[in-house]
């Protein structure tokens, strides 16, 4: 689902990968799309959470490891799945409950956790179109736990989205995806950015951690952000990524390199 | 009874100009093949309910589409196929849903029910400028829910690994929203990718994804998915393929060359081959495939 041309190699695209992994647990029912997503799903697999199990929008159910591909369907994805069904199915699974965590990427999001993937500015007169929901609609509503991840900018980061693709926590009012007849127990619960992690409080979105060792400071954090961002009171650095978490990476998630070396090779 | 046919006839036979269309194959195994025919035989006014087609790019190019029913399309600016739509002055309307929303809308097209409930896209802004998506009260709870509206195609086009001569059609791998979508079309035309005995079929008939009394036409075509993968068949190669249509100019190359310079898909094939080697296509076959152990029936 990531649409920004990351690559491994490149320190930040590792640290949101990283950081994406650690928020991942064992026992996770994972959402996932091709890009960073299906890296820090298969980081967190070869480490502390083996028994996390995959799902992708056309229906493969898997629980064993896998060559990481290079779109959403492919046959090394298929091949030796614990399931293999549609898209109905595994939205479905969604639906009624029972995935626990999903990556999205976006192409803004907002204070309240609103993510925009369609169009910038007006939907009929658009500045910008990106291709759309795919399934990210669908993900937002359903999972307990939606992560965005996405490279940060002013622009990117807007009070408002222009158009709502994937509800957030909508106008921040408690209950609001209640109201609306979204299931209970869902919502966005974290941001991932190039520059630091964030989670939400009271529907909005706080900041949790800066990538300091990066050299990312609050300032510069604050200036790529169209509101007055809350931060948490517990602001901390966010942990770099571990020579073993980088090894694996290089290693056994990514051998053929298609994310090394500083672009986004074929995918 | 056969419904074996040649895919010019099934195309010219089904599919007419402002039909209703869908094409299976959301990112594994488009009838690519078919479509190919659909723009030779110059079919256009089409409805298109698309999920993640690649191809499609074809239909949108060369001005065969009236409207889009999708979740997910490239619109970018530079997208060499809009720009050509919009030239001809016939850039398709595009109805947007999300994923689960499309298939909703085709399994209420397969049950023949007006709509479906659900709780996806009641949140977002899709609501406000897709006239098929709704809320609907509850009765039983008062909770107001999602409302999808059905659709059911005049005509489904889907591409199989196998099917005997009457129509009973199997797929096997990831099947996205083939088994809602060719199940919603009124008229439905199978491309195989081989010709089995009926007894083969019967072996294994929880394989079949519809069966032969609602199947109108069947054409056996080889690599009739290419450029995608096929499950149990062939690799893909659509990232070469897409470098193909990039650009105008190419765009435009591809068209002359591989649609209308051609007069079907052994043809293509052939100069795919000529193209990239004699031995291409063999290279997309799988390298080490797994096998099943075989279910037993009887009584």
């Amino acid at each position: 689902m990531n649409s920004d041309g990351d690559a491994l190699g490149n320190s930040d695209t590792n640290q949101m990968v990283v950081s994406a992994a650690r928020l991942i647990r064992d026992d996770d029912v994972c959402y996932v799309g091709v890009g960073l997503p299906t890296l820090a799903c298969l980081l967190a697999k070869h480490t502390h959470a083996p028994n996390l199990t995959v799902l992708t929008e056309n229906g493969v159910v898997r629980t064993g490891l896998f060559p990481l591909p290079r779109a959403t369907d492919t046959l090394s994805m298929q091949t030796l799945a614990d399931q293999l069904s549609g898209l109905f199915y595994v939205s479905c699974l969604g639906q009624a409950g029972f995935v626990t965590i999903g990556f999205l990427g976006a192409g803004q999001i907002d204070r309240f956790g609103n993510a925009n993937d369609t169009a910038a500015g007006d939907y009929l007169q658009p500045t910008h179109r990106w291709p759309g929901s795919g399934g990210g609609n669908d993900v937002a509503s359903f999972c307990q736990r939606t992560i965005y991840i996405l490279r940060q900018s002013k622009r990117r980061f807007p009070e408002h989205v222009d158009f709502i693709t994937c509800p957030g926590y909508l106008d921040g009012r408690p209950g609001r995806r209640e109201q609306l007849g979204l299931r209970a127990g869902t919502g966005p619960t974290a941001v991932i950015t190039n520059l630091g992690v964030y989670g939400f409080e009271d529907g909005e979105i706080v900041l949790k951690s800066i990538h300091a060792q990066a050299g990312v400071t609050l300032a510069q954090v604050k200036a790529e952000v169209g509101w007055d961002l809350k931060v948490s009171p517990d602001l901390c650095e966010t942990e770099p990524p571990r020579d073993e978490e980088m090894r694996i990476l290089r290693e056994q998630v990514d051998p053929a390199g298609l994310w090394a070396g500083g672009r986004r090779a074929r995918m | 009874m056969s419904k074996v046919t040649t895919l010019r006839e099934a195309v010219a036979a089904h599919v007419k100009p402002g039909d209703t269309i869908f094409l299976s194959g959301a990112q594994h195994a488009e009838p690519t093949a078919a479509i190919h025919e659909i723009i030779r035989q110059r079919i256009d006014r089409l409805t298109l309910i698309s999920v993640l087609t690649e191809t499609v790019a074809l239909l949108i190019g060369t001005g065969s589409l009236e409207r889009v029913l999708t979740g997910w399309m490239i619109q970018d600016e530079r997208s060499a196929a809009l720009i050509r739509a919009k030239q001809m002055g016939k850039l398709p309307e595009f109805v947007e849903y999300s994923h689960f929303g499309i298939s909703l809308a085709l399994l209420a097209g397969q049950m023949g029910v007006p709509f479906l409930p659900a709780l996806t896209q009641i949140g977002s802004d899709l609501m406000k400028y897709n006239p098929h998506l709704g809320t609907v009260r509850c009765p039983f709870t008062e909770r107001q829910v999602g409302a999808v509206q059905a659709v059911t195609p005049d005509v489904g086009i889907i591409h199989v690994q196998r099917c005997d001569a009457e129509g009973n059609a199997q797929k096997w791998g990831s099947l996205g929203v083939d088994r809602e979508g060719i199940n919603a079309s009124r008229t439905v035309v199978v491309t195989t990718e081989r010709l089995v005995d009926t007894d083969v079929i019967r072996r294994e008939p929880n394989l079949t994804i519809i069966p032969a009394f609602r199947v109108s036409a069947v054409v056996e075509v080889p690599f009739g998915a290419y450029p995608m993968h096929l499950a149990g068949c062939y690799n893909e190669d659509i990232w070469g393929w897409r470098r193909e249509i990039m650009g105008a100019e190419a765009f435009e190359r591809y068209l002359e060359e591989f649609v209308y310079g051609v007069r079907n898909w052994e043809e293509y094939l052939e100069k795919r081959k000529a193209l990239k080697g004699a031995d291409y296509l063999d290279g997309l076959l799988l390298k080490d495939a797994v096998l099943s152990d075989p279910l037993p029936s009887g009584y």
